[in-house]
C-alpha cells in the first residue's frame, strides 16, 4: 500500500510527504481473499481483522501460503498440473512437476478516507484540513499463491491518489518463496525479491490492523549530520529502517516454536530509482529506501513463542479456545540489522535544511556504518494482544566535501525508537487499538518524538471494514516542527 | 454306519471347503478429496496358483486422460493402451516393477500393448504431455477391486479362509491386515498420508 500519511504540512516536510504519497510510503495492505477462494473460507481463518493476522494466520503465511498439515480436501480450487507427481522420479529425463493455481491468484484493496489535518510548523503556522475526500485513496492488486509443494509467490501493484488529485503506481511486492526445501517440514525456507521481511513480523504495517504504521520505526529519518532534521517527517528513506527490501532471505520454525531469519538485501539508501548515488529529495522515499552501492544490509531475528498455537500451527498438547484470536503466548524475539552506505551520498542538512559549502554548495554526508538493535515482544491474553518494539540504531556519519574529495569530520550518531501497541478484541467486529510511540533521534539538539495513535475498527463483514484513526504527534523545543494531529475515517474492502 | 458318516463328514468339509463369498467393505482414505482409486487386494491364497487371463485389459488415453485412472490386473495380463485423442500419445512407467516400459509414441485408433509379468504398481506417464498420470496395478492373485468414491469396494467368489488383504492408493501410504474370509464379508480399511 502506498501510504498517504494524513496530509502533514510541516514546512518543507510537506512537499515530502507529498512525494511520498505518489511514489511510496509503502505500507503493503496484505489481505489476500485469494486464499478465501482458494478454500472457500472466511478472511477471519486467518485474520482478527486485516491485515492483522491470528496465530493460524501467521502460521498460513510462514508455511508459504498452506494450511498447517494442509490436505487436498481443504483445498477447493484444484490446481493446474504442470507435470504427473510420478515426473519427479523421471528427473533429470524431464522437467521437475509443478502445479499452477486453477483460476487467476489476484485479489483487489479498495480504500477511501475521508481526512482531518491539523497541523502546526516551526514558525507556528497552523494548517487545517477538513473533510478532505480521499476516495480512493489507494487501490491495491494482489496476486498470491502457491506452485506446487515449495514454492508460492506474491505481488502486489499499488495505485495511490494524493489530496491534491496526483496519482502513483508501483510495484510493492514482487516475491517468490521456496518452502522446506530440505531437512523438517517449516524449518528452512527461502523468500527471493522484494519483499517485508520477517525481521519485522509482528509489526511492519503490512500486519499492523491500524491505518497509520509504526512511523517512528520505519518513516523517520533518525540521524542528520548536525542541528535538526529538515527530514525529520512523516517520509520514508534516508536511514529509516526500511520497511521492505530487495533482497534473499532464509527463515524457518524449528520444533514449532523456535523462529529465525536472516537476510542479504539491498542496503538503506536515499531511495530506489536513484542512479546517481547523490541524495535528491524529488526521488526520497520512492518504492522504499533502497541503495545501489556495492554494500549489502545482512540483518537477522530470533524469536520464540511461549504457549498458544506453535509458529507452524501445531496445535499438540495445546488447548485453545474456539475463538481463533485468543490465546494466552509471550512471543519475545530480537533483532539486528547492519550495512554500510559508503559510496551513497546524501545532503548534510541542520535545522537551517541543507549545510552547504563557501561556494554554496552542499556538503555530502555518507553513513558508513550502521547497525539496528532491537527487541520485539508481543503478549497475547485473551482478546487483548500488547505488543511492541525497542530500536536502537547506531550510525556513522562522515561531513563530505560537495565535490565528495575531501572527507572534513567523522561523527557517531546514536538513536532510540519504540512503541508499545496494544490491540484489544471487544467482539469480533468491534476491535480498538491504542499505540504510543517514540523516537529520540541522533542529534540530541533535537527534541524526541511522540506519537499517539487511537483506532477503532468496526468489520461490518469479513472483507469489509471500517475504520476510525487518531493520530497525533508531538514534537517540543525550538527545533521542534509543532504538532500534528489526524482524525482518518477509512472505509476498505478486500476482494 | 461309521464308514457313512465318515464319507458324509469328508463330503460336507469338502463342499464348505469349496464355499466362496464376496469380501465387502469401505476404505477411508484421509486427506484426499474422496476414497476413490484404492486398490484392495488378496496377497495369496494358499496353494493356489492363478493362470493370468488370456483377455486384455485396456486402458484408453482420452481427452489427455487416462481411463481408468487406476486399472487393477492380474499378474500376467496383457494391456492394451488405447489412444482415442487426435493427438499423438505415448506411455511409458519409471517403476522397476515393470521394467520402466516404454511404449513409444502412436497416434489416434491404435494402441500398443504390455504384459505386467510381475506384481507391480506401475505409474503410468505420457512424454507428450507431462500432466497425464495414471496407475496399474498389478495383483498376485484374481481377488481385487478399485474403491469407487465411497471407498465401497467388493472382491467377488472369494473362497473361504484366512488371507491377507492388502490396500494401495496412489497418494496415500497402503496398509494390510490379516482377514477371515467366511462367505460374505466385511473388513475396512483406513490409509493416510
Amino acid at each position: 500500500m502506498i501510504r498517504v500519511p494524513s496530509q502533514k504540512p510541516w514546512s518543507l516536510v510537506h512537499s515530502l510527504a507529498l512525494l511520498a504519497l505518489f511514489l511510496g510510503l509503502t505500507t503493503p495492505a496484505s489481505a489476500f481473499p485469494i486464499f478465501a477462494r482458494k478454500y472457500h473460507t472466511s478472511c477471519v481463518t486467518c485474520h482478527t481483522v486485516y491485515p492483522k493476522l491470528n496465530p493460524f494466520g501467521e502460521a498460513f503465511r510462514l508455511n508459504g501460503y498452506r494450511m498447517p498439515q494442509e490436505t487436498e480436501e481443504q483445498i477447493k480450487q484444484r490446481a493446474v498440473s504442470l507435470g504427473s507427481e510420478a515426473y519427479k522420479r523421471v528427473w533429470p529425463d524431464a522437467v521437475w512437476p509443478n502445479e499452477l493455481p486453477g483460476n487467476a491468484p489476484l485479489a483487489v484493496n479498495v480504500k477511501m478516507a475521508s481526512v482531518y489535518n491539523s497541523a502546526t510548523d516551526a514558525s507556528g503556522g497552523k494548517t487545517v484540513v477538513h473533510n478532505d475526500f480521499q476516495f480512493p485513496q489507494e487501490v491495491n492488486l494482489f496476486a498470491a499463491g502457491t506452485l506446487g509443494e515449495h514454492m508460492s509467490f506474491m505481488a502486489e501493484l499499488t495505485h495511490a491518489e494524493g489530496p491534491d488529485g496526483g496519482s502513483g503506481t508501483e510495484i510493492e511486492h514482487a516475491r517468490l518463496g521456496f518452502e522446506s526445501l530440505f531437512g523438517p517440514e517449516h524449518a528452512f525456507n527461502i523468500r527471493v525479491g522484494k519483499f517485508a521481511p520477517n525481521l519485522y513480523a509482528g509489526f511492519q504495517e503490512m500486519w499492523l490492523m491500524t491505518d497509520n504504521g509504526v512511523d517512528s520505526l520505519f518513516n523517520y529519518n533518525p540521524v542528520t549530520f548536525k542541528g535538526g532534521p529538515v527530514n525529520f517527517a512523516d517520509s520514508a528513506g534516508i536511514v529509516s529502517l526500511p520497511a521492505r527490501v530487495r533482497g534473499v532471505e532464509v527463515y524457518g520454525v524449528l520444533n514449532h516454536r523456535f523462529f529465525y531469519t536472516f537476510g542479504v538485501s539491498n542496503k538503506i539508501g536515499p531511495g530506489s530509482g536513484v542512479s546517481t548515488n547523490t541524495f535528491d529529495a524529488s526521488t526520497s522515499g520512492t518504492a522504499g529506501n533502497f541503495g545501489a552501492n556495492n554494500h549489502k544490509d545482512v540483518y537477522l531475528r530470533f524469536d520464540y513463542k511461549f504457549g498458544g498455537m506453535g509458529l507452524d500451527g501445531d496445535t499438540e498438547g495445546v488447548t485453545l479456545p474456539p475463538e481463533n484470536w485468543r490465546e494466552k503466548s509471550f512471543r519475545i524475539g530480537l533483532l539486528g540489522l547492519k550495512g554500510n552506505g559508503t559510496g551513497i551520498d546524501f545532503t548534510a542538512t541542520d535545522v537551517n535544511g541543507a549545510i552547504s559549502a563557501p561556494d554554496e554548495n552542499p556538503y555530502h554526508m555518507q553513513d558508513t556504518s550502521y547497525t539496528r538493535a532491537g527487541l520485539f515482544a508481543s503478549w497475547t491474553y485473551s482478546d487483548l494482544n500488547l505488543f511492541g518494539v525497542y530500536l536502537n540504531g547506531k550510525d556513522t556519519l562522515e561531513l563530505r566535501s560537495a565535490d565528495n574529495l575531501t572527507l572534513y569530520s567523522s561523527e557517531d550518531r546514536t538513536y532510540k525508537a519504540f512503541f508499545v501497541q496494544a490491540d484489544y478484541v471487544i467482539a469480533p467486529p468491534f476491535q480498538v487499538s491504542l499505540r504510543y510511540e517514540k523516537l529520540s533521534p541522533g542529534d540530541t539538539s533535537v527534541e524526541p518524538v511522540k506519537t499517539m495513535n487511537i483506532n477503532f475498527t468496526y468489520l461490518a463483514a469479513a472483507n469489509l471494514k471500517f475504520m476510525l484513526e487518531y493520530n497525533k504527534s508531538d514534537q517540543a523545543g525550538a527545533n521542534g516542527f509543532g504538532t500534528n494531529k489526524s482524525i482518518n475515517t477509512v472505509l476498505r474492502a478486500a476482494f | 454306519m461309521s464308514k457313512i458318516i465318515l464319507l458324509t463328514a469328508l463330503g460336507l468339509g469338502t463342499a464348505l471347503s469349496a464355499q466362496a463369498g464376496d469380501l465387502h467393505g469401505k476404505v477411508a482414505c484421509k486427506g484426499v478429496r474422496d476414497s476413490a482409486n484404492a486398490v484392495v487386494y488378496i496377497v495369496a491364497v494358499p496353494g493356489k496358483t492363478f493362470t493370468p487371463p488370456k483377455e486384455h485389459a485396456v486402458v484408453d488415453q482420452k481427452n489427455l486422460v487416462f481411463i481408468p485412472h487406476v486399472l487393477p490386473v492380474q499378474v500376467g495380463t496383457t494391456v492394451d493402451f488405447k489412444n482415442d485423442d487426435a493427438v499423438l500419445h505415448n506411455v511409458f512407467s519409471p517403476d522397476a516393477c515393470c521394467s520402466r516400459f516404454n511404449l513409444g509414441t502412436w497416434p489416434q485408433g491404435q494402441s500398443r500393448s504390455y504384459t505386467f509379468a510381475n506384481e507391480c504398481q506401475a505409474t503410468l506417464l505420457c512424454k507428450v504431455h507431462p500432466e497425464m498420470e495414471g496407475f496399474v496395478v498389478a495383483c498376485p492373485t484374481p481377488y481385487y477391486a478399485v474403491t469407487k468414491p465411497d471407498g465401497s469396494y467388493e472382491i467377488k467368489n472369494v473362497p473361504d479362509g484366512q488371507f491377507t488383504v492388502k490396500v494401495w492408493h496412489p497418494k496415500l501410504k497402503g496398509t494390510q491386515k490379516a482377514v477371515k474370509v467366511a462367505g460374505n464379508t466385511e473388513a475396512g480399511f483406513e490409509i493416510a498420508r
